[in-house]
């Protein structure tokens, strides 16, 4: 009787786990349909005062003429975005991607060479792009067909305290189109007088060298061509950050909240990075008023070199997997690529400063922003933007930016610069599989 | 004689019916990608662009700087790390089964207390510790050890002797654990024999607990030693596996193969066996060593 009963036991189990598999894959069918029907879209991007912010402000647009439109943002950090593509799309999972992701334009070469077949070619899309930053939009081409629609910019800009500066006699002007050994110059005597460095930065991360070669208008790879150890911009621009190290104008520090921290907290009397650190910079209420911007230095000797470049920013893709494609490019065209109104609405609480020409003309754009002194920054940040030199970021992005934080780093604590730059260069060709 | 025959029959085939759930799913869950793994990683290519390149992926593993670094640092935690971790866990569970002691319970659940805390969230708080303006510059500052702050995270060793300290942290309560229920089964009367015969409580340690616990001391070796060749967590979350490289761990480079980079899950996948064989290796010589029955 007991082993019958153990028997009965143990096929119920079975037939309710079968069942159970059944009920999920239904579910997931389920909502699978709900998703593509009529007038949704689905999108992924990751920060709920920035991007998911005018995600939803854009959709409100769209939706006074059109609606039915219904947006569904899942909020999905940048790391997760990564992973689940590539996930998705290496196991043929596509029918969990979403219709619209948000990319950061570091990876966006890589995505698009590795998964061709994933995201829309909107070239002849009807989207104009002739009317963003022409940076922007020359990091989503490849193959010269443009694949996504620029967002949030990157424009590099130099954020000083300018009460520090007061203190050793300076002005925001005196940093206004200089470069390089003119900012040491002044940086080391800010620091003799008022014992404040200008600068800090992640120690390993390669961010402030990489904008610095923008600014010359060079990347790490020449065509198909690895350009490290005999490219002249990188090399001054190593040795400008080794300077800034040495001279204790930088101070390195471990992660992000550290970085954030020394600024916040006035241990650091300034910022230079991507426009949108800003949002940071403002943390502290009590700076107020005592910020401005300007624009970077640029390396000295060094050809094509100019005082403009960026760091970060993301841009907009469309995957060719979603059943709304055309909505989906509607949607964007309208919205991201075509509306004034959008990108006024989300400048004051966002910060997020547009790479589409026509926003800038907005009202909020000519606002003198109190927390910088009155300064109108983001009618200054947008004309920086308009001069940032043209590069292709590339497949193995990651790969070389690693590896060039990785020689900084050495060179930093004593090894030869040359051979640390070499080995970069092989590290990153083994990487490549050459 | 055939009655017999059918009861066994039918025992073992209940037997069978009993495992064959467990079975089953592990079949699908576990086996199912590994053997998909192991095809994979004689497979090259970037992203979806695959194709069969015979064993050429387990020879790059030889000419791989990066990967040299990453076992490099990977045995230092390991070499370093498990025996430190389980002589505290040892001397700690001896310590704690004492039947004098008070407030037993408390000690114990403080020493295993840390196990419980998320992997993430104990890396963040260490971080924060040994940040350069942290708390622990500034005990040694203050107490006059050291006159600059050391900027632990940034530096190459420092950085691993905090990887190491992290995980000691984390770790010993849980190995602990196994000690204090092993000792639990030594009878106390050995020991009363010992102290009459005038043994010391080292000699007793020594000749008494050790030996007696030699199975647990085994099982935790095996399991931490394991554990500690898969190490991702800590490395990932206290240093990002830098500066320069020089704490990153073996599965943080499968990681940064498989998603930092431009994808290349043939040869991530070769890496991961190589892992599977070296704990494979370690456990097997580890059994034979350890196990004189």
């Amino acid at each position: 009787m007991k082993r019958k009963l153990s028997v009965l036991l143990i096929v119920a189990m079975l037939v309710t786990m079968l069942g159970s598999c059944g009920t999920a894959s239904n579910n997931k069918g389920g909502k699978n349909n709900s998703k593509s029907s009529g007038n949704a879209l689905t999108v992924w991007c990751w920060d709920k005062n920035f991007n998911i912010y005018a995600m939803n402000e854009a959709a409100k647009i769209y939706q006074k003429d059109h609606p039915d439109f219904k947006l569904n943002v899942v909020e999905t950090p940048w790391d997760d975005v990564q992973t689940k593509l590539t996930t998705a799309v290496t196991s043929g999972q596509t029918g969990t991607l979403p219709d619209i992701l948000l990319m950061q334009d570091n990876a966006l070469a890589k995505n698009i060479t590795n998964y061709p077949k994933t995201f829309v070619d909107l070239t002849n899309s009807g989207i104009d792009f002739s009317k963003f930053a022409q940076y922007k939009v020359a990091l989503s081409t490849v193959n010269s067909k443009v694949y996504g629609v620029p967002f949030d910019s990157g424009t590099a800009v130099t954020a000083l305290r300018t009460d520090v500066l007061q203190k050793a006699g300076y002005t925001i002007n005196d940093f206004k189109n200089i470069t390089w050994s003119r900012f040491i110059e002044i940086a080391k005597d800010v620091l003799k007088k008022t014992n404040i460095p200008l600068l800090s930065s992640q120690a390993g991360s390669p961010d402030l060298v990489m904008m610095m070669l923008q600014s010359a208008g060079t990347w790490t790879f020449k065509g198909d061509k690895l350009y490290i150890s005999d490219n002249p911009a990188l090399l001054k621009a190593i040795d400008v950050y080794v300077e800034l190290v040495k001279s204790k104008v930088l101070v390195e520090v471990n992660n992000w909240d550290q970085y954030v921290g020394t600024f916040n907290t006035g241990k650091v009397a300034g910022a230079m990075t991507g426009c949108w650190i800003l949002a940071s910079v403002q943390a502290n209420k009590d700076q107020k008023g005592k910020w401005a911007v300007t624009n970077i230095p640029k390396l000295d000797g060094i050809e094509n070199a100019t005082n403009y470049s960026s760091v970060g920013g993301s841009s907009w893709l469309v995957l060719s997997t979603s059943k709304n494609k055309d909505l989906a490019i509607d949607f964007l065209g309208k919205t991201f690529a075509g509306s004034t109104e959008l990108y006024n609405t989300i400048l004051p609480t966002s910060s997020a400063i547009a790479t589409w020409g026509p926003a800038g003309t907005g009202s909020n754009y000519e606002i003198a922003h109190e927390f910088f002194g009155g300064q109108k920054i983001f009618q200054d940040i947008v004309e920086y933007g308009k001069n940032v030199p043209k590069v292709s970021y590339g497949v193995y992005n990651y790969e070389a930016r690693d590896a060039i934080g990785t020689a900084i780093t050495k060179i930093i604590s004593g090894t030869d610069k040359a051979a640390a730059l070499k080995e970069a260069e092989s590290t990153v060709k083994f990487q490549m599989g050459k | 004689m055939n009655a017999r025959f059918k009861t066994k029959f039918k025992l073992s085939t209940i037997g069978w019916i009993f495992i064959l759930p467990a079975t089953l799913l592990l079949l699908l869950t576990k086996f199912w990608p590994i053997i998909r793994a192991l095809v994979l990683s004689f497979q090259s290519g970037v992203g979806l662009n695959t194709s069969f390149v015979g064993a050429k992926n387990y020879i790059r593993m030889l000419h791989d700087n990066l990967l040299h670094t990453s076992i490099f640092n990977t045995f230092f935690y390991l070499l370093l790390q498990v025996p430190i971790m389980l002589i505290i866990a040892i001397i700690l569970a001896v310590i704690l089964n004492d039947s004098r002691l008070k407030l037993k319970g408390f000690f114990r659940t403080a020493i295993f207390l840390p196990c419980a805390t998320s992997l993430v969230s104990y890396a963040i708080i260490f971080r924060s510790l040994f940040a350069r303006d942290g708390f622990i510059n500034l005990i040694l500052m203050k107490t006059n050890i050291i006159n600059n702050p050391i900027n632990w995270l940034s530096s190459p060793w420092p950085a691993r002797i905090v990887i190491i300290i992290a995980l000691t942290w984390r770790w010993t309560g849980y190995n602990m654990i196994f000690y204090l229920a092993g000792l639990q089964g030594i009878d106390p009367s050995i020991y009363e024999a010992a102290k009459i015969d005038g043994a010391s409580a080292f000699t007793s340690l020594r000749k008494i607990t050790i030996p007696l616990l030699k199975p647990m001391i085994l099982l935790t070796s095996i399991t931490s030693i394991s554990g500690t060749l898969q190490l991702f967590d800590e490395t990932k979350n206290l240093t990002n596996g830098g500066p320069a490289n020089s704490t990153i761990s073996i599965s943080q480079y499968i990681y940064n193969l498989s998603f930092a980079y431009s994808p290349q899950f043939g040869y991530a996948a070769a890496v991961s066996f190589l892992v599977l064989i070296m704990v494979a290796i370690l456990s097997f010589t580890q059994m034979k060593v350890g196990d004189r029955r």
